[in-house]
């Protein structure tokens, strides 16, 4: 192709994209613009190093650490908690380049995408921001794409309805979000008890019966003695709560069977979302949990879907589905090219309740949204 | 002449000077023409090679980037600079200086962290509890990044620090750090201990090989000449030269000294005469030569090698071997 031919194909995307952000617009999205630049702090505290690694990173003379902006969530959001409207309900959408290493694609491409903060009505939010997805795939000529759906939200529920010591639930939270298929991972997950020096095994097992409070005043009593204080930005009381925490465990190293059995079946679950529904509540019923808020927003959301005319028989759900970023919270979508042509999602998206307060909201502000990647849908998606 | 064969030898300290005897005891005399400070040298007797004087790091840029044909200088700084190391660089051996480890160090007030598994558990509920991730820092960004992976660790973030990272958690700029260790003492004077699974590795100087510098037949004839040096001065260590008269009936007496004592007899089987060579690991002398005289030897002598040039050169074949691959 010759470069006049290229930037006649560039400019024709260019207008379709910006058609795609007008219709987002028309539903009532505001459109904005964040920085390119960004301080590099609140996404190496909310990514993970696993993005770290594929940022581009520099510094300004003063020696703050600036990056490209690897994606939009995060500055929309910040942009949003700087704002007098901060705390009220407010949509934005965007149009631009974001910034990240990748090895067969561009490491600058286009993003569009829409954050829907500070909306209380979540099922309906969730919805929304699915049926947007919808109409950006179709935007490009890809009326029916693959849809993938989880719900984060569910596996908490589950994790805080067991029976489990706390180290066990932290640890099922984490890897859930960060193992592709934490069902294969449940087989070797032993807990860190198990690893503890045999020379404290007998001043664990005493603890473990003992008074909690005083147990606790006695370990930091201890720490204190041996002249040891806080370093590194956890206290003494924490030190010594985690240490007998492990007493508490006790010889509980593994995870009980029958637990293993409810989560491994509870993480086998696949279907449409109304099947998935029924089953959800029949291993609530049988294990008596209570999963009732989560399965009630469940089935809320699905009824949304189908009230904005998503054929919710074409949706797969699985419990299982986790976006690998431990910042989504509840719902969780990606939309597919059917054929399998495209490199990886062409949409994806989900809920992210506690990203707000992590970048320093003092009260909790609800949050969903959703991304689309231009070239890959101008790409694989057929004519206009 | 075309390009000479550039090496990279560190230009500082305790390497320069370790690096500078390893090469001398090979016959690879380095010479500074223009004095000391001279950044740049030769080889004694050996044209077309130039040496050049750089720092570790510097040196394990350039063998990223193909500019230089060898470099001495320290496994972690190839892990941690060279993305995808094997496939830039060839590690050729291990030159025994230079040692050091590469570990995950904690307060020693984290009395219930013991392991990476603790860490990541501590980790998680850091960020619970703070809600901010645990700081690691560290000038390894890469082995960290790969290690904690490899342990499922996520919730932390790394703290670049370009010197004395062990003083990161007193000062309150970091919760732990990932350093390099030799003896341990700089971790403990800052009440620091090293988790118990937590060497991501075990470091030494290296003679290290670059896959993409230019290997035509002339830098392949010096390197095969410098490495056949460095082989035979290396054989020459590892082994002593130990010569005995023999009894009758030896062959299969000596078949047994080569199974027990891990010998080798570099020149065959004992003469008519029953006069044999043998080359016994350092540690195995006095052993063999007790054994040697309980089988009839009158007399057994001992001496230290210089070098051993042997038919195959065990180095060069290793950097073919990575240069084909």
């Amino acid at each position: 192709m010759t470069s006049a031919a290229t930037r006649s194909a560039e400019r024709a995307s260019d207008k379709r994209a910006e058609a795609l952000v007008a219709s987002f617009e028309r539903a009532g999205y505001t459109r904005v613009a964040p920085a390119i630049l960004q301080p590099a702090e609140p996404f190496l505290d909310l990514s993970g190093e696993d993005i770290r690694k594929r940022m581009f990173l520099t510094s300004d003379p003063h020696g703050r650490e600036l990056c490209l902006r690897p994606d939009l969530t995060i500055p929309v959001s910040r942009d949003y908690l700087a704002s007098p409207g901060a705390g009220k309900a407010h949509g934005f959408c965007y149009l631009g380049h974001v910034f990240r290493h990748r090895q067969n694609e561009p490491s600058e491409f286009l993003q569009a995408g829409i954050e829907s903060l500070g909306r209380p009505d979540i099922a309906a939010a969730d919805a929304e921001m699915l049926a947007l997805g919808l109409d950006t795939t179709a935007h490009y000529g890809l009326s029916a794409p693959a849809i993938h759906i989880g719900d984060v939200g569910l596996f908490a529920a589950l994790i805080a309805a067991l029976d489990l010591a706390p180290a066990w639930k932290r640890r099922l939270i984490k890897d859930f979000n960060h193992k592709s298929s934490l069902a294969q991972d449940l087989e070797r997950l032993t807990i860190s008890a198990s690893h503890a020096r045999p020379e404290y095994q007998g001043v664990l097992a005493a603890l473990a019966g003992s008074d909690p409070k005083g147990a606790h005043a006695l370990v930091t009593d201890l720490l204190s003695i041996a002249g040891i204080s806080a370093v590194g930005g956890r206290s003494v009381g924490e030190i010594a709560d985690r240490f007998l925490e492990q007493a508490a465990l006790g010889a509980q190293t593994s995870l009980p069977r029958e637990t293993r059995a409810l989560i491994e079946r509870f993480l086998a679950i696949a279907g449409d979302p109304d099947e998935a529904a029924a089953e959800l509540r029949t291993i609530a019923k049988d294990g008596s949990l209570k999963l009732n808020a989560a399965l009630d927003l469940f089935e809320s959301r699905t009824g949304f879907l189908a009230a904005r005319g998503v054929d919710v028989r074409r949706i797969k759900f699985s419990t299982a589905f986790g976006r690998g970023l431990d910042y989504y919270t509840g719902f969780v979508f990606e939309l597919h090219d059917p054929q399998g042509r495209a490199e990886g999602q062409l949409v994806a998206g989900g809920r992210y309740d506690g990203l707000l307060t992590r970048l320093g909201s003092t009260k909790p502000i609800p949050a969903v949204g959703f991304a689309a990647w231009i070239e890959r849908l101008a790409a694989r998606g057929g004519a206009a | 002449m075309s390009a000479p064969f550039v090496i990279a030898v560190p230009a500082k300290g305790r390497l320069q000077e370790n690096a500078a005897r390893f090469f001398s005891r090979a016959g690879l005399e380095l010479i500074k023409p223009r004095g000391a400070r001279d950044y740049r040298g030769t080889i004694a007797g050996l044209g077309g090679v130039e040496v050049t004087f750089l720092s570790a790091s510097e040196i394990t840029e350039l063998l990223g980037q193909g500019m230089v044909h060898f470099g001495v200088t320290g496994e972690d700084l190839v892990r941690e600079m060279i993305l995808d190391a094997d496939s830039k660089v060839i590690l050729i051996d291990g030159l025994g200086f230079g040692h050091a480890n590469v570990v995950v160090a904690v307060p020693q007030a984290w009395i219930d962290v013991h392991s990476m598994a603790d860490l990541d558990d501590v980790a998680t509920a850091f960020r619970l509890k703070h809600n901010r991730k645990l700081r690691v820092a560290t000038k390894y960004i890469n082995l960290t990044r790969d290690f904690f992976s490899a342990h499922g660790v996520t919730d932390y973030r790394i703290v670049a620090s370009s010197g004395a990272t062990e003083g990161a958690p007193a000062a309150g700029t970091a919760e732990l750090i990932v350093d390099i260790t030799t003896t341990g003492a700089t971790l403990s004077a800052n009440a620091l201990k090293v988790i118990d699974d937590g060497v991501i590795l075990r470091s030494q100087a290296n003679l290290v090989a670059a896959r993409t510098a230019h290997w035509g037949e002339s830098e392949r004839a010096i390197a095969r000449l410098m490495l056949d040096r460095l082989a035979s001065e290396a054989r020459g260590r590892a082994f002593r030269e130990v010569r005995a008269r023999l009894a009758d009936n030896h062959d299969a007496m000596l078949a047994d000294a080569q199974k027990r004592f891990k010998v080798e007899i570099p020149f065959g089987n004992a003469t008519s005469s029953g006069m044999v060579t043998l080359h016994c690991p350092p540690g195995e002398v006095h052993a063999l030569a007790s054994f040697l005289r309980e089988q009839g030897a009158e007399a057994v002598t001992v001496a230290d090698l210089g070098y051993v040039f042997a038919r195959d050169n065990p180095l060069f074949t290793r950097l073919e071997a990575g240069l084909a691959g």
